[in-house]
């Protein structure tokens, strides 16, 4: 290398070096970082991830309003359409972006793909969906701590739930269960399976999404002569089978877990045919949780809330107390999330606390609802 | 696996299979007969259908202001606005079918003769609509109000016949009708049946080319139209994701019966509605497709035409 050339790459590095300086500078001077949203946003799951997201844009909405000291922005990306393989590329994309302080995951597949980028980073998880009971589990190899958390209660706990609140009720109950083979709908599945015990008389699997046509499944219900029907998976195929399910003379109870929790689910099965279908989930719907909210809602996005909005408005404002708490580095946000002082009161108005594995503390909210004229109405704790 | 259903609920389960199975017939027409004239699977078909069943509902609920929640129709009123639903879809599918044939495979036939191009833009097209759908409903389903109101006109050994499966019977059958007479009798259909034999030699003789392949998927998409409005009176609920579910469902139906061929669409779509409804019955609806893929796997074997598909040939569309 001769003298000029050596120069010019001094030259050039120094340059580079100030540049980089001055880059850091900015960046710390504007002060303003990002959370992400991994989950599903195109693709078949994406009803789920759309529903979630708008819960995220709302809560950043109400908060950059108010003007704050430390602006949030939204990572722009993080679509994993759901799938466990694509989870890992997605993930290692937003631990990549340096302002990322806090990830929101939908799906558990894709979580646990991710866990390994995020956990590398030290990048704190709030889950406002990913239900899967290994996420919390220290003896599993998917266990997340101590990254993950989540604001749902996890699938161990809706499945005997849902055996009960089916059940509730009917003298000698006999029961036929629905999945949509899912892993949502298959863990759902084995969980009340195990808690029904021998009241459980049979099953069938529909895929979700490509099924038209209940017949055959209802003509087993009617030859099992069950009276407790219960549908594992998500709310439009859901609804789609209720309605067959009445329209074709069954009179017994149908119940379903929280992927059915969904406004659109009695107009969809129909008012007549959804009367009486009971729920159960780890939720509240946003308009029972918060009028005020829900109304904010379905102004910005003209839509209405999904499944998780709820837990999703709700994990971005945990993160955005901890940014308002001062907390504006990875390893800070991970700190005050962990630390045992740490409280959040949620939207319905439930105060929240985390346990060392990430679950919620205490019993865990388990809600039931049940259809009535059309409408789903909050009926108590599970 | 469980046989005595079978016994139980067989007449119950036949009647559902054929329902099913004229639902499947009138969308796999669309398929046939592009089949059979130009030789190429028209994959976006399967949204031709999803876009139908879109305009089946909103002519409800946009031009006759009907809710969800809205109670059904008696009398001329239903009569009116179902016709309204059902010319609605078949204008707007036959409309979308042609703009496809124009947009994405006229240019390539006279540009090619390479029928694997057509292929792959078919399958595009077929994504930009299904995505473009998706878009517009944020991937939710559409549901439908009620407008017919499912009446049990008579129970035979334990199946109850409604009124709404028994309405796309009847009509099916007409509409398969009309066409077989259609491609067999009229001047137009003559020059269907010309090109679909020998496409250059038909050139010769004067046919106009575009005009009958224009025909053709006009004719394809109206009753690709109407199997929409169908499925929305019978299921009453649609979502983006529609048209890949059935759409392959009647293009198995197609190809079991022989493709290109009016009478084996017919045969392969209540075959397929049938051993769909047997096989989720005895095995779980998990094994419904397994089980119609296993078997147009084997009919392939041994008539590599489908079911029709061989001695049928000079009645090809």
């Amino acid at each position: 290398m001769n003298k000029k050339i050596k120069a010019s790459a001094a030259i050039v590095a120094a340059f580079a070096l100030s540049f980089g300086a001055f880059a850091t500078t900015s960046a710390s001077a504007a002060t303003t970082v990002k959370i992400a949203y991994q989950g599903p946003l195109t693709g078949p799951e994406a009803q789920t991830g759309t529903d979630s997201i708008r819960g995220v844009k709302l809560a950043l909405k109400l908060y950059n309003a108010t003007n704050p000291a430390v602006k949030v922005e939204l990572f722009n990306g993080g679509d994993d359409q759901g799938d466990d393989a694509q989870g890992g590329t997605v993930g290692a994309g937003i631990a990549a972006d340096d302002a990322v302080i806090g990830v929101l995951t939908a799906y558990s597949g894709p979580t646990i793909a991710a866990l390994p980028s995020y956990k590398a980073k030290g990048i704190a998880i709030v889950s406002p969906s990913a239900t899967r009971a290994c996420l919390t589990d220290p003896t599993n190899a998917c266990y997340g701590a101590p990254v993950f958390h989540r604001i749902v209660s996890n699938d161990d706990l809706q499945g005997p739930a849902l055996a009960r609140v089916a059940t509730n009720g009917v003298k000698d109950p006999t029961v036929f269960i629905v999945d949509d083979q899912s892993s949502y709908s298959v863990g759902l599945t084995a969980a009340v399976k195990k808690a029904l015990g021998t009241a459980y008389e049979a099953g069938d699997s529909a895929a979700k999404g490509a099924v038209s046509d209940f017949s055959a499944t209802i003509a087993k219900i009617k030859q099992t002569k069950s009276n407790v029907v219960i549908y594992t998976g998500y709310y439009a195929d859901g609804a789609k089978f209720l309605k067959q399910l009445r329209d074709k003379g069954y009179k017994g109870v149908y119940a379903a877990g929280d992927g059915v929790l969904n406004s659109q689910f009695p107009k969809l099965a129909g008012k007549k045919q959804s009367e009486g279908a009971r729920l159960t989930a780890p939720t509240v719907p946003l308009d029972v949780a918060s009028p005020k909210i829900y109304a904010a809602f379905k102004k910005e996005f003209k839509a209405e809330p999904g499944v998780y909005s709820t837990e999703s408005f709700d994990a971005t404002n945990i993160f955005l107390q901890a940014i308002k708490a001062g907390k504006t580095t990875r390893a800070d946000m991970l700190a005050y999330l962990n630390s045992s002082s740490f409280s959040y009161k949620n939207t319905a108005g439930i105060t929240i606390k985390f346990q060392a594995s990430g679950d919620l503390s205490g019993s865990g909210l388990m809600n039931q609802f049940v259809v009535k004229s059309g409408t789903i109405k909050l009926n108590g704790k599970a | 696996m469980d046989f005595s259903i079978l016994t139980d609920q067989f007449a119950s389960l036949t009647f559902d299979g054929i329902a099913l199975g004229f639902i499947y017939v009138l969308i796999a027409l669309g398929y046939t007969m592009v089949y059979g004239v130009l030789r190429l699977i028209n994959f976006a078909n399967s949204e031709v259908f999803m876009l139908g069943s879109f305009t089946t509902i909103l002519v409800a609920t946009k031009l006759f202001h009907h809710t969800i929640e809205s109670d059904p129709l008696t009398g001329f009123k239903l009569v009116y606005t179902m016709l309204a639903m059902l010319i609605g879809s078949m204008i707007v599918s036959g409309v979308v079918s042609v703009l496809i044939e124009i947009v994405a495979y006229r240019r390539l036939r006279a540009r090619t003769s390479n029928r694997l191009t057509s292929l792959i833009s078919a399958i595009g097209v077929s994504i930009v609509l299904s995505e473009a759908v998706r878009m517009a409903t944020s991937s939710a389903p559409m549901g439908s109000p009620r407008l017919l109101d499912k009446i049990t006109l008579v129970t035979i050994w334990g199946a109850d016949i409604r009124v709404d499966t028994l309405l796309v019977i009847v009509f099916a059958i007409i509409l398969l009708i009309t066409l077989d007479l259609f491609v067999n009798k009229t001047r137009l259909g003559k020059g269907i049946r010309a090109v679909s034999m020998d496409y250059d030699t038909s050139r010769l003789m004067g046919i106009n080319l575009n005009k009958i392949i224009s025909t053709t998927f006009l004719i394809g998409g109206l009753g690709t139209g109407a199997a929409a409005f169908f499925y929305i009176t019978v299921y009453e609920m649609t979502r983006f994701s529609i048209g890949f579910e059935l759409g392959l469902a009647a293009f198995t139906a197609a190809v079991l019966g022989g493709i290109g061929n009016i009478r084996g669409a017919f045969a392969g779509g209540i075959a397929l509605g049938l051993i769909e409804m047997y096989a989720s019955a005895v095995l779980g609806t998990q094994w419904r497709s397994i089980t119609a893929f296993v078997i147009l796997i084997l009919v392939l074997l041994f008539k590599p035409n489908g079911i029709f598909g061989e001695s049928l040939q000079q009645a090809r569309v």
